[in-house]
């Protein structure tokens, strides 16, 4: 484990006395960590199992805070149901988090501090945000990413020290969104960091106290629901109320990254017929305009961003790839059409134009009522409509009518 | 004449020029950091004071409920009760800008987006406006509708956040019920003056709705941040991190439903935007009351600077020639304000008068080893790409004006990280100076400069008094509602949540022009929202201008050959987390906080540092964004760090 040796040079460490720790469990500015007995707890009638609360330290390196942006977003569940313990059956999630948390400064950074020495009176997960950055090259007194001071002797600690000394006995660790899975942008071509995901940095044999994996929820940012839904499923089946989640060969929740957003993008349709759009603002199927949905596994053409609604795909935006471990560089230049896409759009440009062209004859037939067959006109005063198939088109429609039916009975 | 430290002059004609027979015009004359313990220290000795400061250190390290790594440190004087010393320190560093240089340009609007998600989109837009002036194009007019409704959404899902979750606690029952009991007590017995328009009876139910994680206006503020995102989402795509900003407009499929749904929510926003001054409003009103001493609280003079934002698609045209023009028709004007008065509401002069210093930071002067730093020997407008430079790349801009060694387009920080050391370096923060004047930008701000440039289009929704902003707010389950914002005569931490708070109405009214703006375009059949271009092969300079919801922001780039020799990000909370300049002045947050009294009605050891928090929290801290420079010089190794470390 690396070696930590900062020290705040040039700081006059102790010459003014410092501002006493806060510790009554009943003040609001003290640690959660010995307030959280004190708060009230709900009666459930769901069976609780082993665990009544939990403690969630989300961490911070280089981020962009955007994850923690996602996550206030979930509505399935939403935050604040798992942290004031409304969701039946599962704990409450007693938050250690920079954005929410109560307390700020030593006392903050005491709660890191209890759990690293294992003095907490619950388990506790580790939610980390963000690439991790490489502290050897930062320099012997520099910092990457500064995280507390240590009250005895002022010398700066960095989140990376506290991901070393709290991930053995976390319950889980939860690597949130790109950054943190696999390194995501502060890990592009040409950063000075040496910036990395969380797997990499804590090596391929490590394990939570529960013999876990690091668990990676990846996208830049990723979906709210994809994060709450993940640590609510991980929980429900700790309280022994639901299935282990499955996760695939790179630690993600398997449900929801195995399939490319490509198959489930609302265009897709438009890309099977060999249609493509040429501006940005086009309606149609954005490969040309340098989509890499179909190779890319992300979710959120049917789930949205937030409750249901946007996504990139769904409303005009090119998939850039920011759920994939080779994100950034690997989709750059943005903007441009993905090579492989040449062969897929041209073929389906034949094939998808030749059965477009079909089923745009079957649907003259379909937009039909049976009673209009026999009119000679349509009571539409809209009228935009040729009223009636001619020559072959009615043949086509009489022949495809009765092959239809043909199959009735079975 | 707008500048008084710089030695700009106006010709007749108003062309900015050097004054004449300045050797050195951008010279700096480094000025030790002012120590503000020891000068209380030396002030008590003196018999200036009673009696002898007894001080107490704290480290707020980091900061909470602000977004991204802040640290604080302070020295609290108990026999005063004031806070008498500030250091703010930005705790992160990240390098996007390094990882820009070389790309093609159209990836700094995904990479530069992630400098903040918090922000989260207005990064992509700002990066969009720049390369469309450099690549000399235009978004069609419904492009830049669709680009303002998503910036407006996003200041709805981004002030109530703040508000709710982050300052709001501070006022809760549960905080003040330690720090201030007899409050609590007399908020109980005050009934709220905007009960009718909130629904809370008296200030203690407003308190109460405060407390974290279970109050009635905190949560009420993440479901309106979630309503906020679904508006965001119909013009953005995705949120943070919008996928459909291109150069030349958006790539949003826009359809009759993305106007309607929009237009279905703005309506509870209306009500929420009255809602929230009210409750803000009898908040502030009942601590100033209580007790005046508040109005000192994170105090600072009224220095700001302020980008403008949400164009009129008619005069937008994305050139450098016509940026003061069309930065004037923005429906939040532009505009520097100096000790409260409004002294230009110019881009150009805003962009001339901008310096980044690193004195405090760890960075390198990235000056060090030129020839000279401000006559220019080698560099011209337009001339320079390379290393080992005598001189700035751009002694001037486009136009002519001058332009500093230590401005944006000329900047090559040199990242050096190396131990905290408040005489030399703390911060990855850099300080950014308008003028060598330390200023504070955020939604106030761009209220203040749009009140007194009085430069709004004829619209039924606001109107610009020249103190203040009349906001009409129509119907929705409230009735009709004129908010009334006045300018403040003091700017502390309580104006600074005030103000935010009536910036939701404020947005939300210029949300309503923008969409009746969109209808009409839509209607007359101008349905495009994106220009065809190709990335230009010779060289450009431009630059990209907006407000996020904390203020100020701008992109600064420079390409030839249709790769990125340099991309500049400058960001609200760069300008108000800053640490001291080279002259040795504090950033708006060390300002505000030296000085600000600590008015807990407790014991010296149980002081909690409230007011601090106030203080710091009322800028609404964004510090992701903060912390992004630039390099020029690749991965630090260990060596080339502990050749770092010996010279300390
Ligand atoms: S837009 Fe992208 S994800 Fe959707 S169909 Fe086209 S290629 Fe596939
Ligand atoms: S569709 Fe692509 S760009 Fe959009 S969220 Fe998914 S992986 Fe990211």
């Amino acid at each position: 484990m690396t070696q930590y040796t900062k020290v705040v040079p040039g700081v006059p460490h102790g010459e003014i006395e410092a501002k006493p720790l806060v510790t009554d469990p009943d003040d609001p500015f003290a640690p959660v960590a010995l307030r959280s007995a004190r708060r009230p707890k709900r009666s459930d009638l769901v069976s609780q199992g082993p665990l009544e609360k939990a403690y969630l330290f989300w961490i911070v390196g280089a981020s962009c805070d955007g994850c923690t942006i996602a996550v206030a977003g979930a509505t399935h569940p939403p935050v604040e149901d798992l942290l004031n313990g409304r969701v039946p059956g599962l704990p409450r999630i007693e938050i250690v988090h920079t954005v929410l948390s109560v307390e700020s400064g030593p006392e903050w950074t005491e709660n890191l501090r209890l759990a690293a020495e294992g003095k907490l009176d619950a388990p506790y997960l580790i939610a980390w945000e963000g690439s991790v950055m490489d502290e050897t090259v930062s320099g012997e007194h520099g910092y990457w990413m500064g995280l507390g001071e240590d009250p005895a002797d002022g010398r700066q600690i960095t989140s990376l020290e506290w991901l070393d000394r709290m991930a053995p006995g976390a319950a889980a660790v939860l690597a949130i969104g790109t950054c943190a899975c696999w390194g995501g942008i502060p890990a592009a071509h040409g950063n000075p960091t040496n910036a990395m995901g969380v797997m990499d940095h804590l090596g391929k044999d490590y394990r939570s106290a529960l013999g876990l994996p690091v668990i990676n929820v990846p996208g830049c940012s990723p979906i709210g629901d994809n994060i709450t839904e993940t640590a609510a499923a991980a929980l429900l089946f700790l309280n022994g109320l639901a299935p282990l989640p499955e996760f695939d060969e790179l630690g993600r929740p398997a449900w929801l990254f195995t399939e490319t957003v490509h198959r489930h993008c609302p265009r897709a349709g438009y890309y099977e017929e060999g249609v493509f759009a040429h501006s940005y603002g086009d309606k149609e199927c954005l490969v040309e305009l340098g989509c890499w949905g179909p190779v890319v596994q992300c979710n959120i053409a049917e789930r949205g961003i937030v409750d249901g609604h946007g996504g990139c795909m769904n409303m005009g935006g090119i998939c850039i790839g920011c759920t994939m471990p080779g994100f950034p560089d690997k989709f750059s230049p943005f903007y441009e059409r993905p090579p492989g896409a040449l062969l897929s759009t041209n073929a389906n440009r034949v094939m998808g134009g030749f059965i477009r062209r079909l089923r745009r004859l079957s649907q003259t037939d379909k937009m039909r009522s049976a009673r209009w067959d026999g009119d000679r006109d349509l009571p539409s005063g809209w009228g935009r409509y040729k009223t009636q198939p001619v020559g072959a088109e009615r043949l086509v429609h009489r022949l495809y009518s009765r092959r239809q039916h043909s199959r009735e009975g079975g | 004449m707008c500048f008084k430290n710089l030695p700009i002059t106006f010709d007749s004609d108003g062309r900015a020029r050097l004054a004449e027979g300045v050797a050195d015009p951008y010279a700096v004359a480094v000025a030790e950091p002012k120590d503000f313990v020891r000068s209380a220290q030396a002030r008590s000795s003196a018999g200036a004071l009673a009696a002898p400061p007894r001080l107490r250190e704290w480290s707020i390290d980091p900061v909470t409920r602000v977004a991204g790594a802040l640290a604080v440190h302070t020295v609290l004087d108990l026999e005063t009760r004031t806070a008498v010393e500030a250091h703010s320190m930005a705790m992160l560093f990240r390098g996007y800008e390094i990882i820009l240089k070389g790309r093609d340009p159209r990836d700094a609007i995904d990479i530069s987006s992630r400098a903040c998600g918090v922000c989260g989109g207005v990064h992509s837009t700002v990066s969009s406006l720049a390369m469309e002036m450099a690549f000399g194009i235009v978004s069609p007019p419904l492009g830049t509708c669709v680009r303002n409704l998503g910036e407006v959404a996003e200041m709805f899902y981004d002030h109530p956040l703040h508000l709710g979750l982050l300052a709001g606690p501070d006022y809760s029952t549960a905080i003040v019920s330690v720090t201030n009991p007899e409050l609590v007590e007399r908020a109980a017995k005050t009934p709220a003056p905007h009960a009718d328009v909130h629904g809370f009876r008296t200030v203690k139910d407003i308190m109460d709705g405060f407390n974290p994680l279970e109050g009635a206006i905190y949560l009420e503020s993440l479901e309106y941040t979630r309503i906020a995102r679904t508006m965001c989402t119909l013009m953005y795509g995705k949120y943070p991190h919008p996928s459909t900003l291109v150069p030349g407009g958006v790539s949003t499929t826009v359809s009759t439903s993305t106007f309607n749904e929009y237009y279905a929510n703005l309506g509870k926003i209306f009500d929420y935007a009255k809602r929230l001054a009210g409750i803000w409003d009898d908040i502030c009103d009942f601590f100033l009351e209580a007790d005046p001493r508040y109005s000192d609280v994170g105090l600072r003079p009224s220095n700001l600077i302020q980008t403008g934002i949400w164009d009129d698609p008619a005069v937008y045209d994305a050139t450098y020639a016509n940026i003061d023009a069309w930065g004037q028709a923005r429906y939040s004007a532009p505009g520097i304000v100096k000790d409260g008065e409004l002294v230009t509401t110019k881009l150009t002069e805003i962009n001339m008068g901008i310096e980044e210093f690193v004195e405090h930071s760890y960075y390198e002067d990235w000056t060090a080893g030129w020839n000279g730093s401000g006559a220019n020997p080698n560099g011209s407008n337009g001339n320079g790409n390379g290393a080992g430079r005598g001189g700035p790349r751009f002694a001037a801009d486009a136009l002519g004006n001058p332009l500093s060694p230590y401005h944006a387009w000329n900047k090559e920080t040199i990242p050096r990280p190396e131990g905290k050391n408040f005489k030399e370096k703390y911060s990855w923060a850099t300080a950014p100076r308008w003028d060598r004047i330390s200023m504070e930008t955020g939604v106030y701000g761009r209220m203040w400069t749009t009140a007194m440039a009085r430069q709004l289009p004829d619209n039924p929704y606001i109107e610009a008094t020249g103190d203040g902003l009349r906001i009409l707010l129509p119907a929705h389950d409230l009735p009709e509602t004129e908010l009334e914002w006045k300018i403040p005569a003091k700017l502390n931490a309580f104006e600074r949540n005030r103000g935010r708070a009536y910036g939701v109405g404020f947005t939300a009214a210029i949300g309503m022009i923008c969409l009746m703006q969109a209808f009409e375009y839509w209607r007359k059949g101008e349905t495009r929202v994106s220009t065809p271009f190709k990335v230009p092969t010779d060289e450009r300079v431009a630059m990209g201008a907006w407000e996020a919801g904390r203020g100020y922001l701008t992109h600064h780039l420079h390409m030839d050959k249709g790769k990125l020799l340099n991309y500049q990000i400058n960001t609200p909370s760069t300008w108000n987390a800053s640490p001291r300049d080279p002259f040795g002045n504090p950033g708006p947050y060390e300002e505000a906080i030296v000085g600000t009294p600590l008015l807990e009605s407790v014991a010296d050891d149980d002081i909690k540092g409230i007011d601090i928090l106030r203080s710091i929290r009322s800028f609404d801290p964004c510090m992701p964004c903060t912390t992004h420079m630039d390099t020029g010089r690749g991965v630090i190794t260990r060596e080339v760090n502990s050749c770092g470390c010996t010279l300390e």
